[in-house]
This record gives C-alpha cells, sequence and structure tokens, in this order.
C-alpha cells in the first residue's frame, strides 16, 4: 500500500492539532502582576477568580450557572520546563479535606444544555378591546335602537415546551463546548507561560471560603481566593 | 342567496357550542364525582383512599366519559390591499454590486461560487432572524467596515447591523482602508444576543530604517 507522503501527514497533524488544541487567554509577564499569586522553584502560578459578573461578560455561555470560574496562569520554574494537568488543581470548600478537581469543558457543556432544557418560559399575553355598536332598526317594533360602546379584556398564558430555551439544543452545547475549551487552561508540557480558564463545579455562596490548591513536584501552593459579597 | 348561507354558517358555529356547554352542564353530580375521587387520590397520607378511587375507575361505563367543554369561539376575518407597484417577491439585503461579482442570479451563485473559493458564500438572507439562532449586533468604526465571517464576505457593516447566525463559533473579521484589522472569535448560541464594537485603529505605517 502506497503511505501518504511525509509533508501531507505532517500538515493534517499540524492542522487538527490547531483546531482542537485549546488556546486559554494571554499569559501576563509574570505571575506576581496577579492579585493572587505564588512562585516556588518548580514554578509560578498567578489566578483570578471571576465573580458571577465577570464570568457573564467573558463567555457567551451561561458558565456561571454551575461552575466557579478561575483564570489559572502557570511560569515555568528553573528547568524552564512544567507539565500543565487540570489534575493538579483542587478547589476546597471552607477548608474542607474534600476536594473538587476541575470539570472538562465538555462535563461543564452538558451540565449546562442539561439545566437550560429544565427550564421553561412563561409568558402573559394581555388583551384590551373597545368597539362601537352603530345600532339599527328593531325588527318588531320598527323603531331605530341606539349604539353603543363595547368593551373586553382578556389574557392568555403561554407555557413554552422544553428545549426551547437559549442553549439548550445540541448545537448549542457543541458550541458551549467549543468556547470553553478554547478559553481553557491548555494541557501538556509547557516550555512558557501558559494561562487559561478552569472550571470547577461548585455553586458559590455568600461568605463561603474557596481555597484553589496547586500541587506538582512536591512542591504544592494554596491560594484564597476571595469570599463573594454578594 | 349567498346571505342566507352565511347567515346559517354563522347560527351553525354560535349553536355547535352553546350546545355542548348544556350537555356538559346536564350532569353536574358526575363532574362532583369525579373531583372527589381526584382529591382522594391526590391525599398522600390515606391509601385506602387512593385504593376506592381506583375501584371507582371500575364502575359503570356512563361515569368514565370524557365531555368536552368549550367555554368561547371567536372567529376573524381580515382583508388586505397593497395598492402600490408590484415587486420581486424576496428582499435583497445587502444592495446590489459591488458585493462581488456573480454571474447570473444568486440561485446559480451560491452552487458555483464554494467550489471557487475556500471561503463560504453568504446568499441573500444569510444573515435574516431565524428560528433557533443568535443574534450578533454590529457597530463599527468607520461604519462602512467590511464584515468577513469566517472569511467569507458577508457585506458592510452600516448595512448589515444586525446578524442572524446559527449556533456555533465563527471568525468574526472587520476590515475598512487604511485602517488595523478588527478579528474576533464569536460564540453564537440560540436566542442570545451578542453586542460588538469594533473600533478600528489607524494603519500605522511602517518606518524605514
Amino acid at each position: 500500500m502506497k503511505s501518504m507522503p511525509g509533508w501531507v501527514a505532517g500538515f493534517v497533524v499540524i492542522a487538527s492539532l490547531a483546531v482542537a488544541a485549546p488556546k486559554g487567554t494571554v499569559p501576563r509577564s509574570s505571575a506576581d502582576k496577579y492579585a493572587l499569586h505564588a512562585v516556588r522553584d518548580r514554578f509560578g502560578i498567578g489566578v483570578v477568580a471571576l465573580s458571577p459578573e465577570q464570568a457573564r461578560k467573558q463567555f457567551v455561555s451561561d458558565v456561571s450557572h454551575c461552575c466557579v470560574v478561575v483564570e489559572v496562569a502557570l511560569y515555568p520554574g528553573r528547568d524552564g520546563k512544567l507539565d500543565v494537568s487540570l489534575n493538579d488543581l483542587v478547589l476546597r470548600q471552607n477548608n474542607s479535606e474534600v476536594g473538587e478537581k476541575p470539570a472538562s469543558a465538555k462535563v461543564v457543556a452538558t451540565k449546562l444544555q442539561k439545566k437550560a432544557q429544565a427550564t421553561r418560559d412563561v409568558s402573559v399575553y394581555p388583551s384590551v378591546g373597545v368597539g362601537y355598536g352603530s345600532g339599527g332598526y328593531d325588527p318588531v317594533t320598527g323603531t331605530r335602537v341606539p349604539g353603543g360602546t363595547y368593551k373586553q379584556v382578556g389574557v392568555g398564558v403561554g407555557i413554552g415546551g422544553s428545549g426551547s430555551q437559549p442553549g439548550s439544543s445540541d448545537k448549542d452545547r457543541s458550541t458551549t463546548e467549543t468556547e470553553l475549551s478554547e478559553k481553557g487552561l491548555p494541557e501538556g508540557s509547557a516550555s512558557a507561560p501558559v494561562s487559561g480558564y478552569v472550571y470547577f463545579p461548585v455553586m458559590r455562596k455568600k461568605n463561603q471560603t474557596l481555597t484553589l490548591e496547586y500541587a506538582v513536584g512536591g512542591e504544592k501552593v494554596q491560594l484564597r481566593l476571595p469570599q463573594e459579597t454578594k | 342567496m349567498r346571505e342566507r348561507v352565511l347567515g346559517l354558517a354563522t347560527l351553525l358555529l354560535v349553536l355547535t357550542p352553546l350546545h355542548l356547554l348544556a350537555q356538559s352542564q346536564k350532569h353536574p353530580d358526575d363532574s362532583a364525582a369525579a373531583n372527589t375521587s381526584a382529591s382522594e387520590a391526590a391525599a398522600p397520607d390515606s391509601a385506602p383512599s387512593a385504593k376506592e378511587s381506583e375501584n371507582d375507575n371500575d364502575g359503570p361505563a356512563e361515569k368514565r366519559k370524557f365531555r368536552w367543554h368549550v367555554s368561547g369561539v371567536s372567529l376573524g376575518a381580515s382583508y388586505s390591499h397593497f395598492s402600490g407597484p408590484y415587486y420581486y417577491p424576496y428582499a435583497y439585503p445587502f444592495g446590489y454590486p459591488p458585493f462581488g461579482f456573480y454571474p447570473g442570479d444568486w440561485v446559480t451563485a451560491s452552487f458555483w461560487y464554494p467550489m471557487a473559493s475556500p471561503y463560504p458564500y453568504y446568499a441573500p438572507g444569510a444573515f435574516h432572524y431565524g428560528d433557533g439562532r443568535g443574534e450578533i449586533r454590529l457597530t463599527t468604526e468607520p461604519k462602512e467596515a467590511k464584515v468577513f465571517i469566517d472569511g467569507g464576505y458577508a457585506g458592510t457593516a452600516d448595512k448589515l447591523k444586525t446578524l442572524w447566525l446559527d449556533p456555533g463559533a465563527y471568525d468574526l473579521t472587520v476590515a475598512a482602508p487604511g485602517r488595523e484589522d478588527f478579528h474576533q472569535r464569536l460564540y453564537v448560541l440560540t436566542g442570545k444576543s451578542l453586542k460588538i464594537t469594533a473600533k478600528l485603529d489607524p494603519e500605522q505605517t511602517k518606518e524605514n530604517p
């Protein structure tokens, strides 16, 4: 069997990687440019926790409805290389022993689709009508019957079917997945700083303490995220 | 003759629901019984009652009849007439050339154009409102900047203003002569509205060393 030329295979691989790979966000010049940061021998980390309002502005998808969104920037340490994996990140609530790992874009997109399908639109349609009858002649007596006005008031209530909500179709799920994936933290070996969003399937509550933990190569960092005050 | 037929038809339309309404009100006991059994079945802590209501369903066929309650009928009629001149029956939203040269009309162009260009071809109506689409409200500076979606020419921003696109991810490019191009990745979701403001900066001239 004749194999395909090497340059064609190379082009296909590069093209597919360029399409599928998450691009993340643009990292700042150094970790200390982030409000929450830490620098160790092996890595530097900078973190920004997005409030629901910021997440709404940053994403078309309603990711704040199901997740805490954190922008994470990672900087390779002295050896100049860093293996970036979402599994090295954990979010702990109120310093509990059990932490929450980040959810993949696919899982978050599916969650959002289910949430959108569960909600239904309720619409109320009021109607008001005023008319005038010009009158006529009584067929029995033959006398003129005067005209008059008539008024009518009505209201209708419509409940939308399931699946009619924004973000509930399969195409929407796929788009949400693409957005979350493209803006997500790129995984893999990094020799330069990388940054992107990480989605934790946790609902934010008032006065809840959230701590982001990053552990790699025996070194661990704990960063306490600012509390939600609203 | 026509008036008589219309009169009879109207009479029939008015009398039928009245007749049905009168029929449904003939057996008030039936509906009361049905209500009682329904409320009993709904009580969560009374298992015997629930069983009773099941037994009721096995009763005479007369009790299980469905009855239609017609509470109102409305009729309407309308007539419209347009006295103006006759135009071609579809609207062409982007005007005619200079938006590209397409031999023949847009129907044939939509067949041959994708083969001639790597970029998508947008036929008239491609950005109109449609069920299951998302809205992009576009404001540009300058207003007559050219808009490209996934590399395909869509029109000028001042004419487009609002684009309705199918859910998906798109690459938006806004370009104008003497200005830097504006690029943005768009994520379109059903029923969502996205406001994009593209202010194109003047192109920086390359300084000669």
